[in-house]
């Protein structure tokens, strides 16, 4: 029992992680009905960016603000660059393009940086811990939880709050209805751009946190992460996005220790198995998303 | 007595010329004598690495003009194992560039030709034969080396260069390891593990056989074992992927006594996130030990790193020859390479290919296939190799070493 215990704290701290991810792959499939498989390109950028300031020797109180900012811009250029290009394409040919992407930016930092594993060090607090009862909890998971939770306060203030938050809505209930009722598009698409990096920028911090390195491909299994999540609590719903990241860090943290020995190998595998199952129960995810078809 | 002195003075130019001409004479003859002498037991003389990683490129020798040696390079620049092959195919060519400046291999260059493997191994591999490669150094990993082995059908000698994959080794299909296997690196992780008293392990595994991931973890729980340890705790984990090992943690949490032996074949910092989850639970008396993938992913780099223990394949000392070669790269193109423990054997993949080439005084790919099985005792920068009698598995003493201030110290040798 505590165990268990033990292992659902664990998850939903993975899961928080998670569900940042998911959040800013919603917001721009909600915008822009593109599943951004570009998306862990911001870590992978970040990373690279937190890297360099280490080496020049900055500590992580600034090294985690520089990785927010690092995120943001690079979701801003890779919109200017590719996005803005194939604006108002069909769904494929958006997702072809944030695949493109994605390859692109692996590609080169491995033929102009380096291959290796560019290690940095991680916060002395990391793996520390603290007792509750019988039960040892993370400081990592306990923050990751709380900033989790901030951040999601944060972004639904400027959704509900804000003008641009109401463009935003507006734009991902019916993006042509909205033009016409005067939300500029192009704002809109760039605020959630931003607010998407932003929000893999929060992730990023911690996932670098507990990585300790950076590579090319270092964004690869957070925007799988990312995406699953997404898809897992219904495309281009919030709400959904951080349900379905809750819901993949507690299935992958309980599976690894509920498994038998002989078959906990097969932990991915199998999640993958209940989120096919899921969809063919549910295909539309957790949460119901209405959304106006463009024609 | 002008005459005279005109005399003894055309007498003394003679003598000195014939002097000259008698130095130059034995010169040549001494070159002659050597180069018949390489051809014959060019195996005994060996090449002379010293001298060649002594070149110095601003002062060469007169350009060799024979036949070039050609050494074909299929490699792996993925984010797989391109933290060796990028490297590995930078440093082969540099190395090709100084036995050139030294005046050749019996005055004929050496010429290295890289081809990326991208998703065409085969393809590679292909372009390389036709290019007239008379042998290859080869990627890691079986997902592109076995492409190549189909492409050449044992006909052309493979070194892969930086693997430890038993299953490459194949000497009737010409096709060799440079260093040591998962089977000799993980048996002496653990009789290193039972010579210093340790009897409870914690093995982490991708699965029961997997290459390298599974296959090390399987040899150490099989020698720990036989030895009469016992492996308390068998964890499961994603190579490469994993940092947050949680769960594995509250596991190990309850049934430790915090005085095992981890073993894995980790990532540096995999193993590096795994000991700051576990000593965060209280299990500060726990030992780690690593396989290569620890010195090829910077374990010295990494923070909490001090007395994690690992099997490089090569133990680097200030001042030795691979120290030298890597910091003449360095002086001469102004990059420092990555995975600095694996780069002499890219090299001597390089220099067995040209060893066997001497011995047999052929350059047909078949015949140095021949020659390359009958090496025996060859002093390469990755230690002494010899093929003959095997399978195309050097035996090779395993290093294992200890990080101490961020620096490898040589503990043993198994």
């Amino acid at each position: 029992m505590i165990e268990l215990l033990q292992n659902l704290i664990d998850g939903l701290g993975r899961g928080s992680i998670y569900a940042l991810l998911a959040l800013g792959v919603a917001v721009i499939f909600g915008v822009m009905h593109l599943l951004n498989f570009a998306h862990g390109e911001l870590i992978t950028v970040s990373g690279y960016a937190g890297y360099a300031a280490f080496q020049a020797g900055w500590s992580w109180y600034l090294v985690a603000p520089l990785v927010v900012v690092v995120s943001i811009v690079t979701s801003l250029v890779i919109e200017r660059l590719a996005f803005s290009r194939v604006r108002g394409a069909s769904d494929f040919t958006l997702l072809l393009t944030s695949f493109g992407i994605h390859f692109l930016v692996s590609a080169i930092f491995l033929m102009y940086v380096s291959a290796s594993v560019k290690s940095f060090p991680r916060p002395g607090w990391v793996a520390n811990t603290y007792s509750i009862g019988p039960l040892t909890v993370e400081v990592f998971d306990t923050v990751v939880i709380g900033v989790t939770i901030v951040t999601l306060a944060v972004t639904v203030a400027i959704l509900q709050k804000t003008m641009f938050g109401l463009a935003l809505r507006a734009a991902a209930a019916d993006f042509d209805a909205a033009r016409l009722m005067g939300v500029r598009s192009d704002s809109v698409i760039r605020g959630a751009f931003a607010l998407s990096g932003f929000l893999a920028g929060i992730a990023a911090i911690f996932w670098l946190m507990r990585a300790g390195n950076t590579t090319p491909t270092a964004g690869s299994d957070p925007m799988l992460k990312g995406v699953l999540a997404a898809l897992i609590g219904g495309l281009g719903s919030l709400r959904g996005a951080v349900l379905g990241g809750l819901a993949l860090g507690l299935a992958e943290v309980l599976l690894r220790s509920q498994l038998p020995a002989s078959v906990a190998e097969l932990t991915e595998g199998v999640v993958f198995v209940l989120i096919a199952l899921l969809f063919i129960f549910r295909p539309q995810g957790l949460i119901t998303v209405a959304h106006a078809e463009r024609v | 007595m002008k005459k005279w002195l005109a005399l003894v003075f055309a007498f003394a130019l003679l003598t000195a010329a014939c002097g000259g001409s008698s130095s130059d004479a034995a010169d040549d003859s001494a070159g002659a004598d050597d180069s018949a002498g390489t051809d014959d037991s060019a195996g005994a003389a060996g090449l002379d690495i010293d001298a060649i990683l002594a070149a110095d490129l601003e002062n060469c020798a007169e350009a060799p003009s024979g036949d070039p040696i050609k050494v074909g390079m299929a490699m792996d620049f993925s984010d797989v194992v391109g933290f060796v092959d990028i490297p590995g195919s930078k440093l082969v060519p540099y190395v090709a560039e100084l036995i050139n400046c030294s005046g050749g291999i019996n005055g004929a260059p050496v010429e290295v030709q890289v081809q990326d493997v991208g998703n065409d191994a085969g393809l590679a591999a292909l372009e390389l034969l036709d290019w007239g490669a008379n042998f290859l150094i080869g990627p890691p990993f079986a997902d592109f080396a076995l492409p190549i082995l189909q492409t050449t059908e044992g006909q052309v000698p493979l070194f892969v260069a930086a693997s430890t994959e038993p299953t490459l080794a194949d000497a009737a299909n010409n096709s060799y390891l440079v260093t040591f296997d998962d089977n000799q690196m993980s048996a002496a992780a653990a009789n290193w593990a039972l010579d210093n008293g340790f009897t409870r392990a914690i093995v982490f595994t991708e699965g029961e056989g997997v290459p390298y991931t599974g296959v090390n973890p399987d040899v150490f729980a099989a020698t720990f074992t036989d030895g009469g340890g016992e492996v308390v705790s068998t964890q499961t984990y994603v190579w490469g992927a994993d940092t947050d090992f949680s769960s594995q943690v509250n596991e190990i949490a309850g049934i430790s006594e915090n005085n095992e032996i981890v073993f894995s074949a980790a990532l540096a910092f995999q193993v590096t996130a795994l000991r700051g989850q576990l000593e965060g639970q209280g299990l500060d008396g726990l030992t780690y030990i690593g396989v290569d993938a620890l010195s090829a992913t910077g374990i010295v780099s990494q923070d909490n790193n001090e007395g994690i223990l690992h099997t490089p394949h090569i133990a680097i000392e200030p001042g030795d020859r691979n120290d030298v070669l890597l910091a003449g790269f360095e002086a001469a193109k102004g990059e420092t390479l990555d995975s600095r423990g694996f780069m002499g054997l890219y090299v001597d993949s390089m220099f067995l290919g040209i060893q066997a080439m001497l011995d047999c005084g052929c350059s047909e790919p078949a015949d140095i296939g021949e020659a390359v099985r009958a090496i025996s005792g060859f002093e390469g920068l990755s230690g002494t190799i010899t093929y003959a009698g095997t399978n195309g598995i050097p035996p090779k003493s395993v290093p294992i070493v200890r990080v101490e201030n961020n620096t490898d110290v040589l503990v043993a040798t198994e």
